[in-house]
């Protein structure tokens, strides 16, 4: 609204994950790396074993080469990406926590020089001042985490800052202790996981057996207590967001699934290297790496997409509208934008209104402004793929526009704008379709009760026993049931009328019913 | 002509004075802009000395002992580069977020070229004198990455300020492949930065040569000629550079340094002098047979050269964006937290110091 939108085809939500999980997975590293590489040498040292101590000097170049470069690139990755995909968003956040990231910069210098002197004075300063490196690595690196940890966790639980923009109540907003411990938590287990990378690609096979038990020491308890703080950070979560993520927002649930399988499968994969400790393939801790990678990937996407369809929880949408008219927000909250017009309030469009004739390029403009951020045309959330699947008419997509924010249990923001506009977008989204694909259904009435299901409830509804739908119909007999769905805008304001036919009507009753009865 | 489209400044307050961010946005632009023309002009020059390695081995040596050094002032060029970006995004995010996004493939491209640039210069780095020869390809790869990078840079803050080309621009390409192209300056300024960065390097290889002075002084001495020929030939090429860039831009910003704006006019040419102070030194350097003196001179000089510039080029700046104004801008201080960075930036910058000095104490093996 306030910026231009980056046109990006393939789907702006993609690059930022893309970015955002490979730099994750080696950030963590970079935290629970430090204790692990301090606590390591001061284990060689008393256990005067050199060969362990030889190793731990190669780990420490992997070590920096990994996080110094990479993780700090990657980072800084974020922070380019997130500024071209939600400047407005960013924005925010830089002007509430500017002095957060100012003392997280302090921190940032110190760990890089701390990390260079420690790799570099490996050959040239003694023991105690090269384990004091280290410990300053350690706690510098340690407290980036507990400033970033901060602002991650205020996105999703934005807490009492809503009401007062206090910088503390945002920071140590309700999700802040439980996603620190088991970031921390996370972050010992893959200093574990690396080392088992470096360790079972030696060819000493004590030295190997040595790295390996050590190393299992870090994974294993660690994936113990981790979902204990998970299970706490749920906790946290305002209850209505964390109902619609358990069953009805199939992604979430999707990744709860995920992590919890592959956090097992990672624990149990770290455990068998203890059978045999000597003879353990250097691919395979690949495998136990690629475990730990889905279950942190799922554990992020699980944030992420509960997050939906906020950037800044209760605050600002995805698509950096403003749920409320805030002071000095440029006329970009949904309430002033339905009242004026997208195409008149956005900074950035060339149609300023909606004619017969600019009809499909106001409608892409408004794709652009209000849905691109998250939908490509083709590529990730691609609307040609979802279009082409579901096969709706122009005036279904119509209907949708009007409650997509109910859509799909909530994720999207409501569509912002006034009605010609609405019609605008419909008309581009129909033609988005593939010729043919947008057959009108009355065209060819699909005659089986859950097609029709699929094809004209599933948006909000989940096809489970425990949807409001079939919990409230089934007390209901096959004729009300059919008279009820007749009258669907009359039963909730955010129903569109059904848009079948009478045939789509009773197989859809009929269907109902014995879904009903089976439970 | 239409009112340029510019975006609405953030609806949170400045949670500090105006003038504080402006220092501390000045201050670690200074410093990252050193370490960035230690690290990006050095790589230029070791590539050059390693041509020259082929007939003189020495220079090979030369171009090694430099190229060890890169990575160490890549990573200060990022992590120094955050802090200068974090408040150019407080005080100007309405028209820097604007040019980014218009320009959001070669801006993202940033951060995966200086990846490959970064891990190609460690390759180099970790590798002996004996395989530099066959490395020098992968050096020239960073190189050029490098160049393009700062090309990338030079484009984004010169566009931020163009709101004026802003629309057609963006409406003509909304998928973010537009340069700032068009603009007279953005060449000239360019090149201003690169030449700058080879003159500055000069001085830093200059000045490797101190810590060899006792021990090696044929090397040391080749160090501080080969630096110091950088710096003269640089900073003279500057002169010339430094005037095509003054002729480039629009008269009314050209003449803020020349009289009409007291302060710009008073920073630009004490600049040029202490510049032409730095030269005379290093090229007495060159005749004498302790360098070090001059070169200690011309080093101090060109900091202040640096600092003024950067001044000069936050006036610039302002006069080019006549939308942006200060004083509206509402202030809440957020007392709290700023004396906490107050107190964590000055104890991190001694805890600092004396981490380099307490591993600076120790020689390194083979130099012991």
């Amino acid at each position: 609204m306030n910026y231009p939108v980056w046109d990006l085809t393939f789907g702006a939500g993609l690059l930022i994950a893309i970015v955002s999980v490979v730099h994750v997975f080696v950030s963590h590293f970079a935290v629970g790396g430090g204790l692990f590489l301090v606590l390591t040498e001061q284990k060689a040292y008393r256990e005067q074993n050199t060969a362990l101590l030889e190793w731990l000097k190669r780990h420490t170049r992997f070590f920096v080469l990994l996080t110094v470069v990479f993780g700090a690139m990657t980072g800084v990755g974020i922070w380019f990406t997130i500024g071209l995909i939600h400047p407005s968003g960013t924005s925010i956040l830089i002007h509430s926590y500017v002095w957060g990231w100012a003392i997280e910069w302090v921190f940032f210098f110190l760990e890089i020089t701390a990390a260079l002197l420690y790799l570099y004075g490996w050959d040239r300063v003694d023991r105690k001042t090269h384990l004091w490196l280290g410990w300053i690595y350690f706690v510098a690196a340690f407290m980036s985490m507990v400033i970033i940890n901060g602002i991650i966790t205020f996105m999703l639980t934005s807490g009492k800052w809503i009401e007062t923009h206090n910088f503390w109540h945002g920071f140590f907003n309700p999700t802040y202790f439980p996603s620190l411990f088991a970031r921390f938590a996370f972050s010992l287990a893959l200093a574990g996981i690396y080392a088992l990378i470096t360790g079972t690609f030696q060819k000493n096979s004590d030295l190997k057996a040595t790295v390996i038990r050590w190393s299992v020491r870090w994974i294993v308890p660690a994936f113990v207590i981790l979902p204990l703080f998970i299970y706490w950070y749920i906790g946290q979560l305002p209850a209505e967001v964390w109902a619609s993520a358990q069953g009805k927002m199939p992604t979430a649930t999707r990744y709860a699934n995920l992590a919890l399988i592959f956090a097992i499968l990672t624990f149990v994969a770290a455990l068998v290297t203890l059978i045999r400790p000597k003879k353990v393939p250097f691919i395979y801790s690949f495998v136990v790496l690629a475990f730990a990678f889905v279950t942190m990937w799922s554990f992020e996407f699980i944030r992420e997409s509960i997050r939906k369809p906020y950037i800044i929880y209760d605050y600002m949408y995805v698509n950096s509208i403003f749920k409320q008219p805030v002071e000095g927000d440029g006329g970009f909250s949904v309430e002033n934008i339905r009242e004026k017009g997208v195409l008149k309030v956005a900074r950035w469009a060339e149609n300023r209104t909606v004619t017969e004739e600019n009809k499909l390029a106001a409608g892409r403009e408004i794709f652009r402004l209000e849905c691109q951020t998250c939908h490509g045309i083709s590529g990730y959330r691609g609307m040609k793929g979802i279009l082409s699947q579901k096969k709706w008419s122009y005036s279904m997509i119509l209907n949708r526009l009007g409650s997509l924010d109910k859509m799909v249990n909530g994720v999207m923001p409501p569509f912002a704008g006034t009605e010609a506009e609405k019609e605008a977008l419909a008309a581009y989204l129909a033609s988005l379709a593939p010729a043919g694909a947008a057959v009108a259904p009355e065209a060819a009435p699909a005659a089986d009760g859950e097609t029709v299901f699929q094809q004209f409830c599933s948006d909000c509804h989940e096809a489970s026993p425990d949807d409001p739908l079939f919990v409230k119909l089934g007390q209901f007999g096959i004729d009300q049931i059919r008279y009820l769905i007749t009258r669907l805008d009359s039963l909730n304001e955010d129903m569109p009328p059904f848009e079948g036919n009478e045939v789509q009507r009773d197989a859809l009753a009929k269907w109902i019913l014995e879904q009903t009865k089976e439970k | 002509m239409m009112q340029p489209t510019i975006p609405q400044v953030d609806p949170i307050p400045l949670p500090a004075p105006y003038w504080l961010f402006k220092v501390l946005l000045i201050v670690t632009f200074v410093l990252h802009i050193l370490a960035m023309n230690f690290m990006f002009g050095g790589a230029i020059l070791a590539f050059v000395a390693r041509l020259k390695g082929k007939k003189d081995p020495t220079y090979l040596r030369l171009s090694q002992d430099v190229v060890k050094k890169i990575p160490s002032f890549l990573a200060a060029t990022i992590t120094l580069g955050v802090a200068p970006l974090l408040f150019v995004q407080v005080l100007f995010g309405q028209y820097f977020y604007t040019s980014s996004i218009l320009m959001a493939w070669p801006w993202f491209l940033v951060i995966p070229l200086l990846t490959l640039a970064y891990y190609g210069l460690y390759i180099v780095a970790f590798s002996g004198e004996k395989k530099a020869a066959s490395h020098t390809w992968i050096l020239l790869g960073s190189v050029v990455f490098l160049f393009l990078i700062g090309f990338f840079y030079t484009s984004n803050f010169t566009l931020m300020l163009r709101p004026e080309a802003w629309s057609s621009k963006y409406f003509a390409d909304p998928s973010g492949w537009n340069l700032n192209w068009g603009d007279p300056q953005l060449i000239p300024r360019y090149l201003h930065f690169v030449v700058a960065a080879t003159a500055i390097a000069g001085l830093m290889v200059a000045f490797t040569g101190f810590f060899k002075w006792n021990r090696d002084r044929a090397y040391a001495r080749l160090l501080m000629d080969y630096g110091s020929r950088w710096y003269l030939y640089g900073t003279l090429a500057q002169f010339v550079v430094g005037i095509v860039f003054l002729l480039a831009l629009p008269k009314e910003k050209m003449m803020l340094f020349m009289g009409k704006n007291v302060p710009a006019t008073l920073l630009f040419w004490m600049a040029v002098i202490l510049a032409v102070g730095a030269v005379v030194a290093v090229g007495r350097g060159l005749r004498r047979d302790d360098p070090r003196p001059q070169l200690r001179l011309a080093m101090w000089l060109t900091a202040v050269v640096v600092l003024f510039m950067a001044i000069a080029r936050d006036i610039l700046r302002m006069a080019f964006l006549p939308s942006f104004r200060p004083e509206q801008l509402q202030v809440q201080t957020q007392y709290s937290v700023l004396a906490l960075f107050l107190i964590l930036f000055v104890a991190g910058g001694i805890l600092w110091v004396v981490m380099i000095r307490r591993y600076f104490a120790f020689s390194h093996a083979d130099e012991a």
